[in-house]
């Protein structure tokens, strides 16, 4: 057997995968753990039902490029951002529903938030403002409920844990804004230099950000202290905590970067590289959601996944088939999604059989 | 670094078109998307004229200009543009180049860094050319005005020196002069109402160095220049091989120390024991070299080096390549 069927043997025996023909932007699993949408960059979905049921469908979401999804608040749909400025939803069985529109401006941020009862949030950022939409009212046209203008364009937002506060990241920081606050002013985390994306702790310790300039950047939010995580030979593009903030995974060099950020943080220790050695750039990273490891990609089109602890690596896909754009996990840790810049898509069952 | 993800003739060309409000701009840009080419572009568009932008793929953004924290004060990127080229690539089949229009007042130099300093960028485009309209009648004004009108030109590739039915054939000839004195390297085209052939303005390869340099004119009949605040230009050939080291000590020098008064920096260098050529070229003090093809059979293997900016000094920058001569 070669190396490459070796590798590729998980996403043999448990995978399933298309070649579709387009950049995939974005993968992400909806809320009830059914259904994976891919976003692609011809301004489709292609929706999986995950049931084994092996239907690839593709539904015409934008009419440009998608740009941003994430899983709706609610259960069996997505939300989805794209160049022809619309914000829109997907439910599971297809049918897409305008959220908003922003005229000719790029919807390039979408994140949701699901709170308790079916509430739930979703934002999303055009240029320097960032649109949240109360996810009850969005059936109905109009029902905007806050926008937070910024300096600058927002290049990154993420909802914290609860849902009770948001992080922008932009020109010169990132702003926190609280969601539910009367006057709008955010606290404003400051340091110089261009932001391009942002993560927030799952415990609400830090909130870190990539810089234009290869590095991270990072504030505790206790006590306002920076952090600064530096070294990388390329814009850490993709960042993901682990389940209890434990570590920050980011992408940006030619293993998993995987910052401490347990007893006392990350500031004057090394990193801990995962995944390394082959000289190929890591391009996407995603912690699973209830075990201490992680999955990343490879601008080679290579998909491991790491355990932390011990730093044993398990191949999912072999290299080949273009640049890792997209990586996620289903909010069980079951499932693992990854697509690539030339259109291969894939989904990855790590259920116990 | 990685090597580039893709061969460079997959790399999406871009072109820059810059120039005064009012000058033509959007009346070339609309030329450009108009005629029957067979191509489609993606256009970027920073102020919304009085003339619509007649295509299908219009990006509209703001010019965000930005410093990186690289030490070095004078280098801006524009970050809208590092944005939207990523966000272009995701639909990369859906058009042949990238056409950014910038606004009137707008310092090309940011624009220009960009293609140099962000990998991501520079991975997936190449710098075409950096197109100035000006207008014939109004350019001697603007010039007095304001700066950015003689940056615009000096960093042209390609001036499209637009309204001459507006003005005598004398003032034709002494405006072109004025372009020529700050900028002797740029193809001019002189035009009405920005008519011309877009095999003029598109697909120059202007930042390919070797074609520059091999067109340009009266290389070894420099003028001497007076050390003030105009934008002009010089150029230096030298017939001996140069030391790389040498020549990588004085030009990181010199540009850090006159990097803000060096607009624009390109050469193409014999370097001694090499086959291929080496070409250099610098925006401020961002920098960039490779390896280009080797030099061809029988041709003279002369170094030649072009500075245009401002507070140049001929003698020094002279003396300054000539220590770069391998022993």
């Amino acid at each position: 057997m070669s190396a490459s069927a070796t590798a590729d043997a998980l996403l043999n025996t448990r995978g399933e995968s298309r070649a579709l023909d387009a950049f995939v932007v974005a993968a992400a699993f909806e809320r009830g753990g059914r259904f994976c949408a891919f976003a692609l960059g011809d301004g489709t979905l292609s929706l999986v039902d995950g049931l084994g049921q092996s239907e690839w469908r593709s539904v015409a979401a934008h009419e440009g490029a998608v740009l941003a999804l994430a899983p709706d608040a609610r259960a069996g749909a997505f939300v989805s951002g794209g160049d022809d400025g619309a914000l829109r939803r997907t439910s599971s069985a297809g049918e897409v529903s305008e959220i908003a529109r922003f005229g000719s401006r790029w919807v390039e941020q979408v994140a949701c938030h699901a709170g308790a009862k079916g509430s739930g949030l979703i934002a999303a950022s055009v240029g320097k403002a960032i649109h949240l939409f109360d996810e009850a009212l969005v059936d109905k046209a109009g029902t905007q409920l806050k926008r937070f203008e910024h300096k600058s364009t927002v290049s990154g937002i993420a909802f914290d844990a609860k849902g009770k506060r948001i992080a922008a990241s932009h020109y010169n920081g990132v702003s926190l804004w609280f969601v539910a606050a009367k006057d709008a002013s955010p606290r404003e985390l400051e340091w110089k230099g261009s932001h391009i994306g942002v993560a927030l702790h799952p415990e609400g310790d830090a909130v870190v950000s990539a810089m234009q300039e290869n590095a991270l950047h990072g504030w505790r939010l206790s006590d306002g202290q920076h952090m600064r995580m530096s070294g990388y030979p390329a814009k850490a593009e993709s960042l993901s905590f682990s389940r209890r903030g434990k570590w920050l995974a980011s992408s940006g060099a030619d293993a998993i970067i995987l910052w401490p950020f347990f007893g006392g943080g990350p500031m004057g220790k090394a990193p801990l590289e995962l995944a390394g050695g082959d000289g190929v750039l890591c391009t996407r990273v995603a912690c699973h959601p209830g075990h201490d490891a992680v999955a990343g990609g490879f601008a080679d089109g290579l998909v491991v996944l790491a355990d932390i602890d011990s730093g044993r690596v398990l191949p999912v896909a072999a290299p080949g088939r273009g640049a890792v754009s997209a990586l996620a996990w289903n909010a069980d840790g079951t499932r693992l999604a990854f697509g690539t810049e030339s259109g291969f898509a894939a989904i990855v069952d790590f259920a116990r059989k | 670094m990685a090597e580039p993800a893709v061969p460079r003739s997959a790399a999406v060309p871009v072109t820059v078109l810059t120039g005064y409000l009012g000058a033509g701009k959007t009346t070339l840009l609309n030329r450009i998307l108009t005629e029957r080419h067979g191509r489609r572009y993606a256009v970027v568009i920073n102020e919304f004229g009085e003339l619509g932008v007649d295509n299908d793929l219009v990006v509209e953004s703001d010019e965000e200009v930005f410093e990186m924290n690289n030490g070095c004060i004078c280098c801006t990127v524009r970050g809208d543009l590092i944005r939207i080229v990523g966000g272009l690539m995701k639909r990369r089949d859906k058009f042949d180049g990238i056409i950014i229009e910038t606004t009137g007042l707008a310092n090309p130099a940011p624009v220009a860094q960009t293609f140099f300093v962000d990998e991501g960028v520079r991975q997936k485009t190449r710098l075409d050319a950096i197109v100035t309209v000006v207008d014939a009648k109004h350019l001697p004004e603007r010039l007095e005005d304001s700066h950015e009108a003689a940056d615009q030109i000096a960093f042209a590739d390609v001036i499209v020196l637009n309204k001459t039915d507006l003005v005598s054939p004398e003032e034709l000839e002494a405006v072109e002069e004025r372009i020529r004195a700050i900028n002797r390297f740029a193809r001019i085209h002189r035009t009405e109402r920005a008519a011309l052939p877009i095999a003029d303005v598109l697909d120059q390869s202007a930042f390919d160095l070797e074609r520059v340099l091999a067109e340009t004119p009266d290389f070894l009949t420099d003028d001497a220049h007076e050390h003030n605040d105009d934008v002009t230009s010089v150029s230096f050939e030298l017939a001996q091989p140069i030391d790389p080291e040498r020549f990588n000590a004085w030009i990181s020098v010199l540009l850090a120390e006159k990097g803000q008064d060096l607009l624009r920096t390109k050469g193409i260098l014999h370097y001694a024991g090499e086959d291929r050529r080496f070409a250099f070229q610098a925006v401020h003090m961002i920098a960039d070299g490779a390896f280009i093809g080797p030099w061809k059979e029988g041709e003279t293997r002369t170094s030649r080096l072009v500075f245009i900016g401002r507070n140049l000094n001929r003698p020094q920058l002279r003396r300054g390549f000539e220590s770069c001569q391998a022993a």
